[in-house]
Protein backbone atom coordinates (compact mmCIF):
# COMPACT_ATOMS: atom_id res chain seq x y z
CA UNK A 1 0.00 0.00 0.00
CA UNK A 2 1.53 3.48 -0.75
CA UNK A 3 1.74 5.99 2.10
CA UNK A 4 -0.65 8.47 0.57
CA UNK A 5 -3.62 5.05 0.54
CA UNK A 6 -2.49 4.54 4.04
CA UNK A 7 -3.11 7.60 5.38
CA UNK A 8 -6.56 8.03 3.89
CA UNK A 9 -7.64 4.52 5.87
CA UNK A 10 -6.34 6.48 8.78
CA UNK A 11 -8.83 8.56 9.88
CA UNK A 12 -12.68 7.77 12.01
CA UNK A 13 -14.95 6.42 9.84
CA UNK A 14 -18.55 6.44 11.25
CA UNK A 15 -19.54 2.82 11.78
CA UNK A 16 -23.53 1.38 12.26
CA UNK A 17 -24.67 1.00 15.38
CA UNK A 18 -26.09 -2.19 14.63
CA UNK A 19 -23.29 -3.16 13.21
CA UNK A 20 -21.11 -3.00 16.31
CA UNK A 21 -24.00 -4.04 18.78
CA UNK A 22 -24.94 -7.21 16.16
CA UNK A 23 -20.53 -9.10 17.08
CA UNK A 24 -21.06 -7.77 21.05
CA UNK A 25 -24.55 -9.70 21.19
CA UNK A 26 -23.42 -12.80 19.06
CA UNK A 27 -19.91 -13.46 20.98
CA UNK A 28 -21.26 -12.22 24.50
CA UNK A 29 -25.18 -11.80 24.12
CA UNK A 30 -25.41 -8.14 24.80
CA UNK A 31 -28.20 -6.84 23.82
CA UNK A 32 -28.76 -3.98 21.11
CA UNK A 33 -30.36 -1.48 23.11
CA UNK A 34 -27.07 -1.41 25.48
CA UNK A 35 -24.79 0.46 22.50
CA UNK A 36 -27.80 3.02 22.06
CA UNK A 37 -26.72 6.75 22.58
CA UNK A 38 -23.35 5.86 21.61
CA UNK A 39 -21.83 6.72 17.81
CA UNK A 40 -19.18 4.43 16.74
CA UNK A 41 -16.53 5.07 14.32
CA UNK A 42 -13.61 3.10 13.14
CA UNK A 43 -10.19 3.85 12.36
CA UNK A 44 -7.92 1.31 10.46
CA UNK A 45 -8.66 -1.86 12.35
CA UNK A 46 -10.40 -0.18 15.38
CA UNK A 47 -13.27 0.30 16.67
CA UNK A 48 -14.01 3.55 18.95
CA UNK A 49 -17.82 4.67 20.67
CA UNK A 50 -18.64 7.72 22.26
CA UNK A 51 -21.41 9.60 24.02
CA UNK A 52 -21.48 12.81 22.08
CA UNK A 53 -24.28 13.59 19.83
CA UNK A 54 -22.60 16.38 18.12
CA UNK A 55 -18.90 16.56 17.06
CA UNK A 56 -17.21 19.85 16.34
CA UNK A 57 -14.99 20.15 13.28
CA UNK A 58 -11.85 19.01 14.16
CA UNK A 59 -9.09 16.70 13.34
CA UNK A 60 -9.24 13.83 16.08
CA UNK A 61 -6.44 11.84 17.66
CA UNK A 62 -9.09 9.64 19.93
CA UNK A 63 -12.76 9.58 19.80
CA UNK A 64 -14.32 8.13 23.17
CA UNK A 65 -12.72 4.62 23.84
CA UNK A 66 -11.62 2.08 21.99
CA UNK A 67 -14.04 -0.90 22.10
CA UNK A 68 -12.48 -3.39 19.83
CA UNK A 69 -9.62 -4.80 17.33
CA UNK A 70 -11.23 -6.16 14.18
CA UNK A 71 -7.44 -7.00 12.81
CA UNK A 72 -7.61 -10.89 13.70
CA UNK A 73 -10.34 -13.41 13.94
CA UNK A 74 -12.23 -13.29 16.34
CA UNK A 75 -12.17 -10.40 16.83
CA UNK A 76 -10.83 -8.97 20.36
CA UNK A 77 -12.98 -6.67 22.70
CA UNK A 78 -10.26 -4.30 24.90
CA UNK A 79 -10.52 -4.41 29.07
CA UNK A 80 -11.99 -1.17 29.71
CA UNK A 81 -15.17 -1.82 27.27
CA UNK A 82 -15.47 -5.04 28.65
CA UNK A 83 -15.58 -3.60 32.13
CA UNK A 84 -18.53 -1.43 30.91
CA UNK A 85 -20.42 -3.59 28.69
CA UNK A 86 -19.48 -6.89 29.99
CA UNK A 87 -22.11 -6.46 33.05
CA UNK A 88 -24.92 -6.84 30.08
CA UNK A 89 -23.46 -9.99 28.43
CA UNK A 90 -25.13 -13.57 29.16
CA UNK A 91 -22.66 -15.73 27.67
CA UNK A 92 -19.29 -16.64 27.41
CA UNK A 93 -18.61 -15.52 30.82
CA UNK A 94 -15.77 -17.36 33.07
CA UNK A 95 -16.59 -16.50 37.58
CA UNK A 96 -13.46 -16.62 38.81
CA UNK A 97 -12.65 -17.76 43.04
CA UNK A 98 -10.83 -15.34 44.84
CA UNK A 99 -7.51 -17.64 43.84
CA UNK A 100 -8.27 -17.75 40.28
CA UNK A 101 -8.87 -13.96 40.61
CA UNK A 102 -5.80 -13.10 41.93
CA UNK A 103 -4.03 -15.08 39.36
CA UNK A 104 -5.77 -13.41 36.09
CA UNK A 105 -4.97 -10.11 37.45
CA UNK A 106 -1.34 -10.75 37.57
CA UNK A 107 -1.86 -11.04 33.88
CA UNK A 108 -1.21 -15.21 34.51
CA UNK A 109 -3.09 -18.21 33.08
CA UNK A 110 -5.02 -20.38 35.12
CA UNK A 111 -7.48 -23.64 34.45
CA UNK A 112 -11.07 -23.43 34.43
CA UNK A 113 -13.59 -26.54 34.43
CA UNK A 114 -16.33 -25.06 32.35
CA UNK A 115 -17.86 -25.21 28.55
CA UNK A 116 -17.42 -22.08 26.78
CA UNK A 117 -16.78 -21.78 22.98
CA UNK A 118 -12.92 -20.95 22.53
CA UNK A 119 -12.48 -17.35 22.04
CA UNK A 120 -12.89 -14.43 24.24
CA UNK A 121 -14.51 -14.02 27.45
CA UNK A 122 -15.90 -11.86 30.19
CA UNK A 123 -13.78 -12.41 33.32
CA UNK A 124 -15.55 -11.71 36.57
CA UNK A 125 -14.82 -12.21 40.23
CA UNK A 126 -18.17 -11.14 42.84
CA UNK A 127 -20.23 -9.98 39.89
CA UNK A 128 -17.53 -7.51 38.73
CA UNK A 129 -16.38 -7.26 35.40
CA UNK A 130 -12.39 -8.02 35.77
CA UNK A 131 -11.29 -7.80 32.16
CA UNK A 132 -10.74 -9.96 28.91
CA UNK A 133 -9.37 -13.10 28.95
CA UNK A 134 -8.75 -15.93 26.26
CA UNK A 135 -10.45 -19.19 26.57
CA UNK A 136 -8.79 -22.05 24.81
CA UNK A 137 -9.02 -25.94 25.60
CA UNK A 138 -9.96 -25.61 29.35
CA UNK A 139 -7.14 -22.61 30.12
CA UNK A 140 -8.15 -18.99 30.00
CA UNK A 141 -5.12 -16.43 29.51
CA UNK A 142 -5.57 -13.08 30.95
CA UNK A 143 -5.53 -10.11 28.07
CA UNK A 144 -4.98 -7.62 30.81
CA UNK A 145 -3.04 -4.76 29.82
CA UNK A 146 0.39 -4.99 31.59
CA UNK A 147 -0.08 -1.66 32.94
CA UNK A 148 -3.55 -2.69 34.73
CA UNK A 149 -2.12 -6.07 36.17
CA UNK A 150 -1.38 -6.46 39.96
CA UNK A 151 2.38 -7.17 40.78
CA UNK A 152 2.60 -10.42 42.32
CA UNK A 153 4.66 -9.58 45.34
CA UNK A 154 1.74 -7.40 47.04
CA UNK B 1 11.75 31.55 47.20
CA UNK B 2 12.65 34.49 49.39
CA UNK B 3 11.10 36.57 46.66
CA UNK B 4 7.53 35.01 48.00
CA UNK B 5 8.26 36.40 51.51
CA UNK B 6 5.74 39.98 51.47
CA UNK B 7 3.17 38.06 49.51
CA UNK B 8 2.73 34.47 51.29
CA UNK B 9 1.09 34.93 54.89
CA UNK B 10 2.66 33.58 57.96
CA UNK B 11 5.91 32.67 55.81
CA UNK B 12 7.99 30.94 58.35
CA UNK B 13 5.06 28.76 58.58
CA UNK B 14 4.72 28.10 55.08
CA UNK B 15 8.72 27.65 54.97
CA UNK B 16 8.51 24.95 57.90
CA UNK B 17 5.57 22.90 56.28
CA UNK B 18 7.25 22.54 53.30
CA UNK B 19 9.47 19.67 54.75
CA UNK B 20 6.59 17.60 55.98
CA UNK B 21 5.25 15.17 52.90
CA UNK B 22 1.56 14.96 51.82
CA UNK B 23 -1.02 12.32 52.27
CA UNK B 24 -1.85 10.34 49.12
CA UNK B 25 -5.07 11.78 47.99
CA UNK B 26 -7.87 9.87 45.42
CA UNK B 27 -10.88 10.48 43.71
CA UNK B 28 -13.67 8.24 43.49
CA UNK B 29 -15.07 8.12 40.49
CA UNK B 30 -18.48 7.72 40.13
CA UNK B 31 -18.87 6.76 36.30
CA UNK B 32 -18.03 3.13 37.87
CA UNK B 33 -18.77 2.85 41.19
CA UNK B 34 -20.94 4.56 43.73
CA UNK B 35 -19.37 6.42 46.72
CA UNK B 36 -20.56 4.50 49.44
CA UNK B 37 -20.05 0.99 47.89
CA UNK B 38 -16.04 2.31 46.96
CA UNK B 39 -16.07 3.08 50.78
CA UNK B 40 -17.02 -0.35 52.16
CA UNK B 41 -14.42 -1.62 50.23
CA UNK B 42 -11.81 0.57 51.85
CA UNK B 43 -13.09 -0.22 54.77
CA UNK B 44 -13.07 -4.41 53.99
CA UNK B 45 -9.40 -3.85 53.18
CA UNK B 46 -8.34 -2.51 56.06
CA UNK B 47 -7.30 1.18 53.81
CA UNK B 48 -7.68 4.18 56.29
CA UNK B 49 -9.20 7.23 54.58
CA UNK B 50 -11.12 10.50 55.50
CA UNK B 51 -13.30 12.49 53.26
CA UNK B 52 -11.97 16.36 52.19
CA UNK B 53 -13.97 18.96 54.21
CA UNK B 54 -14.48 20.81 50.85
CA UNK B 55 -15.44 17.41 48.12
CA UNK B 56 -16.99 14.89 49.15
CA UNK B 57 -15.60 12.77 46.34
CA UNK B 58 -11.86 13.66 47.53
CA UNK B 59 -9.97 11.32 49.97
CA UNK B 60 -6.77 11.09 51.50
CA UNK B 61 -5.62 7.53 52.08
CA UNK B 62 -3.43 6.14 54.29
CA UNK B 63 -1.58 3.00 52.97
CA UNK B 64 1.07 2.01 50.26
CA UNK B 65 1.09 2.57 46.75
CA UNK B 66 -2.12 3.53 46.60
CA UNK B 67 -2.05 3.25 42.61
CA UNK B 68 -1.48 -0.60 43.14
CA UNK B 69 -5.19 -1.07 44.83
CA UNK B 70 -7.19 -3.40 42.98
CA UNK B 71 -9.88 -0.36 42.96
CA UNK B 72 -7.12 1.97 41.24
CA UNK B 73 -6.61 -0.92 38.50
CA UNK B 74 -10.02 -0.97 37.82
CA UNK B 75 -10.94 2.21 37.56
CA UNK B 76 -12.87 2.78 40.92
CA UNK B 77 -10.37 5.59 42.36
CA UNK B 78 -7.97 7.70 40.51
CA UNK B 79 -5.20 9.14 42.56
CA UNK B 80 -4.79 13.12 42.12
CA UNK B 81 -3.76 15.82 44.53
CA UNK B 82 -6.19 17.68 46.48
CA UNK B 83 -6.17 21.20 44.91
CA UNK B 84 -5.93 19.77 41.12
CA UNK B 85 -9.85 18.69 41.97
CA UNK B 86 -10.93 22.20 42.75
CA UNK B 87 -10.77 23.48 38.31
CA UNK B 88 -13.16 21.42 37.33
CA UNK B 89 -15.50 22.20 41.07
CA UNK B 90 -15.41 25.87 40.06
CA UNK B 91 -15.73 24.93 36.13
CA UNK B 92 -18.63 23.68 37.01
CA UNK B 93 -20.14 21.44 34.26
CA UNK B 94 -23.12 20.21 33.81
CA UNK B 95 -24.33 17.31 31.32
CA UNK B 96 -24.70 17.80 27.68
CA UNK B 97 -22.80 21.14 27.94
CA UNK B 98 -19.45 21.39 25.41
CA UNK B 99 -16.45 21.88 27.12
CA UNK B 100 -12.72 22.41 26.13
CA UNK B 101 -9.74 20.97 28.40
CA UNK B 102 -6.78 22.62 26.45
CA UNK B 103 -3.63 21.31 28.40
CA UNK B 104 -5.44 18.34 29.31
CA UNK B 105 -2.48 15.32 30.16
CA UNK B 106 -2.64 13.30 32.11
CA UNK B 107 -6.46 13.67 32.22
CA UNK B 108 -7.15 14.17 36.22
CA UNK B 109 -9.29 16.88 35.61
CA UNK B 110 -10.83 16.03 32.41
CA UNK B 111 -11.98 12.73 33.92
CA UNK B 112 -13.12 14.70 36.79
CA UNK B 113 -15.12 16.55 34.41
CA UNK B 114 -16.42 13.49 32.30
CA UNK B 115 -17.89 12.08 36.15
CA UNK B 116 -19.15 15.28 36.71
CA UNK B 117 -21.51 15.49 33.19
CA UNK B 118 -21.84 11.80 34.04
CA UNK B 119 -20.67 10.76 31.07
CA UNK B 120 -23.07 13.21 28.75
CA UNK B 121 -22.21 15.53 26.31
CA UNK B 122 -18.49 16.35 25.35
CA UNK B 123 -15.17 17.00 26.37
CA UNK B 124 -12.53 17.86 24.03
CA UNK B 125 -9.37 17.49 25.69
CA UNK B 126 -6.38 18.83 24.04
CA UNK B 127 -2.70 17.82 24.36
CA UNK B 128 -0.18 18.64 21.72
CA UNK B 129 2.41 16.53 22.95
CA UNK B 130 2.11 12.36 21.42
CA UNK B 131 3.69 10.87 24.59
CA UNK B 132 1.65 13.05 26.94
CA UNK B 133 -1.72 11.31 24.53
CA UNK B 134 -0.71 7.91 26.18
CA UNK B 135 -1.51 8.47 29.78
CA UNK B 136 -4.31 11.23 29.28
CA UNK B 137 -5.83 8.00 26.82
CA UNK B 138 -5.00 5.27 29.33
CA UNK B 139 -6.70 7.12 31.98
CA UNK B 140 -9.56 7.77 30.10
CA UNK B 141 -10.32 4.29 29.22
CA UNK B 142 -9.52 3.22 32.94
CA UNK B 143 -11.88 5.16 34.42
CA UNK B 144 -14.66 4.52 31.72
CA UNK B 145 -14.83 8.11 30.41
CA UNK B 146 -16.81 8.22 26.37
CA UNK B 147 -17.76 11.62 26.61
CA UNK B 148 -13.63 12.52 25.65
CA UNK B 149 -12.61 13.29 21.89
CA UNK B 150 -8.71 13.82 21.96
CA UNK B 151 -7.13 16.48 19.69
CA UNK B 152 -3.50 17.57 19.62
CA UNK B 153 -3.63 20.83 18.44
CA UNK B 154 -0.84 23.51 20.09
CA UNK B 155 -3.28 25.25 22.38
CA UNK B 156 -2.30 28.82 21.46
CA UNK B 157 -3.67 28.13 17.70
CA UNK B 158 -6.67 25.96 18.14
CA UNK B 159 -8.24 26.43 15.36
CA UNK B 160 -12.37 26.49 16.13
CA UNK B 161 -15.13 26.31 18.60
CA UNK B 162 -17.44 27.79 20.50
CA UNK B 163 -17.36 26.49 24.08
CA UNK B 164 -19.93 26.70 27.33
CA UNK B 165 -16.78 26.30 29.76
CA UNK B 166 -12.91 26.17 28.87
CA UNK B 167 -10.33 25.11 31.46
CA UNK B 168 -6.81 25.94 31.33
CA UNK B 169 -4.37 24.15 33.37
CA UNK B 170 -1.48 25.75 32.36
CA UNK B 171 2.04 24.29 31.95
CA UNK B 172 3.92 25.94 34.77
CA UNK B 173 7.01 26.01 37.10
CA UNK B 174 5.20 23.80 39.49
CA UNK B 175 6.55 25.74 42.72
CA UNK B 176 3.10 24.55 44.81
CA UNK B 177 4.86 20.66 44.13
CA UNK B 178 7.48 20.98 46.44
CA UNK B 179 6.00 19.09 49.27
CA UNK B 180 6.28 16.11 46.28
CA UNK B 181 9.23 16.68 44.99
CA UNK B 182 11.53 18.98 46.89
CA UNK B 183 13.82 21.20 45.33
CA UNK B 184 11.27 22.45 42.43
CA UNK B 185 11.36 25.59 44.86
CA UNK B 186 15.02 26.23 44.52
CA UNK B 187 15.24 25.57 41.20
CA UNK B 188 12.47 28.31 40.48
CA UNK B 189 13.24 31.62 39.06
CA UNK B 190 11.89 34.98 37.99
CA UNK B 191 13.38 34.91 34.15
CA UNK B 192 11.94 31.07 33.59
CA UNK B 193 8.08 32.41 35.19
CA UNK B 194 8.42 35.16 32.28
CA UNK B 195 9.62 32.51 29.70
CA UNK B 196 6.37 30.56 30.58
CA UNK B 197 4.44 33.70 30.75
CA UNK B 198 4.55 34.04 27.29
CA UNK B 199 2.95 30.65 26.37
CA UNK B 200 0.51 30.88 29.57
CA UNK B 201 -0.87 34.29 27.90
CA UNK B 202 -0.82 32.40 24.79
CA UNK B 203 -2.77 29.89 26.12
CA UNK B 204 -5.37 31.73 28.09
CA UNK B 205 -6.24 34.34 25.54
CA UNK B 206 -6.89 31.57 22.87
CA UNK B 207 -8.85 29.84 26.00
CA UNK B 208 -11.24 33.36 26.37
CA UNK B 209 -11.32 33.72 21.86
CA UNK B 210 -13.14 29.80 22.14
CA UNK B 211 -15.48 30.43 25.15
CA UNK B 212 -19.21 31.58 24.40
CA UNK B 213 -20.35 34.84 25.09
CA UNK B 214 -20.72 34.30 29.55
CA UNK B 215 -18.64 31.32 28.98
CA UNK B 216 -16.82 30.02 31.94
CA UNK B 217 -12.70 30.30 31.37
CA UNK B 218 -10.76 28.66 34.06
CA UNK B 219 -6.84 29.28 34.35
CA UNK B 220 -5.13 27.65 36.92
CA UNK B 221 -1.49 26.65 37.93
CA UNK B 222 0.27 25.14 40.57
CA UNK B 223 2.49 27.92 41.24
CA UNK B 224 3.21 31.10 43.22
CA UNK B 225 4.77 33.05 40.91
CA UNK B 226 2.69 36.07 39.96
CA UNK B 227 4.00 36.11 36.84
CA UNK B 228 2.42 33.31 35.74
CA UNK B 229 -1.02 34.04 37.73
CA UNK B 230 -2.05 37.42 38.18
CA UNK B 231 -0.20 39.01 35.50
CA UNK B 232 -1.00 36.46 33.14
CA UNK B 233 -4.91 36.60 34.06
CA UNK B 234 -4.20 40.95 33.72
CA UNK B 235 -4.04 40.13 30.19
CA UNK B 236 -7.32 38.92 29.18
CA UNK B 237 -9.66 41.27 31.61
CA UNK B 238 -10.60 43.63 28.73
CA UNK B 239 -12.62 40.24 27.23
CA UNK B 240 -13.64 38.38 30.44
CA UNK B 241 -14.52 39.76 34.31
CA UNK B 242 -13.29 37.56 37.21
CA UNK B 243 -15.97 36.31 39.25
CA UNK B 244 -14.51 35.57 43.33
CA UNK B 245 -13.76 32.13 44.68
CA UNK B 246 -15.25 30.94 47.33
CA UNK B 247 -15.35 27.03 47.91
CA UNK B 248 -16.67 25.85 51.71
CA UNK B 249 -14.74 23.82 53.91
CA UNK B 250 -11.16 25.30 51.91
CA UNK B 251 -9.58 28.59 52.80
CA UNK B 252 -8.13 30.61 50.05
CA UNK B 253 -6.13 33.99 50.15
CA UNK B 254 -7.00 36.67 47.42
CA UNK B 255 -5.21 37.02 44.47
CA UNK B 256 -2.11 39.83 44.52
CA UNK B 257 -2.42 43.45 43.36
CA UNK B 258 0.99 44.53 43.57
CA UNK B 259 3.91 42.93 43.20
CA UNK B 260 8.15 44.24 42.53
CA UNK B 261 6.28 47.79 43.22
CA UNK B 262 3.10 48.15 40.49
CA UNK B 263 0.01 48.16 41.34
CA UNK B 264 -2.28 45.80 39.01
CA UNK B 265 -5.76 45.69 38.80
CA UNK B 266 -7.84 45.38 42.20
CA UNK B 267 -10.22 42.70 40.32
CA UNK B 268 -7.41 40.16 40.35
CA UNK B 269 -7.85 39.79 44.11
CA UNK B 270 -10.73 37.79 43.25
CA UNK B 271 -8.40 35.05 42.20
CA UNK B 272 -7.68 32.21 45.02
CA UNK B 273 -4.11 31.54 46.06
CA UNK B 274 -4.22 28.34 47.93
CA UNK B 275 -0.91 27.93 50.47
CA UNK B 276 0.54 24.84 51.70
CA UNK B 277 0.68 25.47 55.23
CA UNK B 278 -3.18 26.61 55.42
CA UNK B 279 -4.96 23.87 54.15
CA UNK B 280 -2.25 21.27 54.91
CA UNK B 281 -2.00 20.75 50.78
CA UNK B 282 0.11 21.62 47.64
CA UNK B 283 0.13 25.08 46.33
CA UNK B 284 -1.98 26.41 44.13
CA UNK B 285 -3.95 29.32 41.69
CA UNK B 286 -7.17 29.24 40.07
CA UNK B 287 -8.85 32.15 38.32
CA UNK B 288 -12.57 31.99 37.16
CA UNK B 289 -13.56 34.49 34.50
CA UNK B 290 -16.18 35.32 32.93
CA UNK B 291 -16.59 36.33 28.79
CA UNK B 292 -17.75 38.95 27.98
Amino acid sequence: MSPSLSRIRNVFEPMNSSEVAGLWQSRFGIPEKAFAGYRFFRKAQSVWMISASELPNLSYEALGMRIMNLKDRPWKPTTCALQILGKHATKNLVHLNETQATTFLEGKSLPVDTNLEPGYVVVLYREEVLGCGLYSRGIVVSQLPKERRMTSCS
Amino acid sequence: MERYKDIIPNFEAFKAVLHRPLFDCCRINTLKIERAKLLERLDEKGVGWRIFDWYPFGLKLDVQSPGKLLESLLGYIHIQEELSMVPPLLLDPRPGEVVLDLCASPGSKTTQISQMMNNKGLIIANEPSLSRVTPLRSNCERLGVLNVAITRYDGRNFPRGSFDRVLVDAPCSSEGRERRGPGVLSRSNRKRSLDLQKLQIGLLKSATRLAKPKGVVIYSTCTYAPEENELVVEKVLDDARLERISISGLKECPGITEWNGETMKGDLSKCARYYPHINDTGGFFVAKLIKN
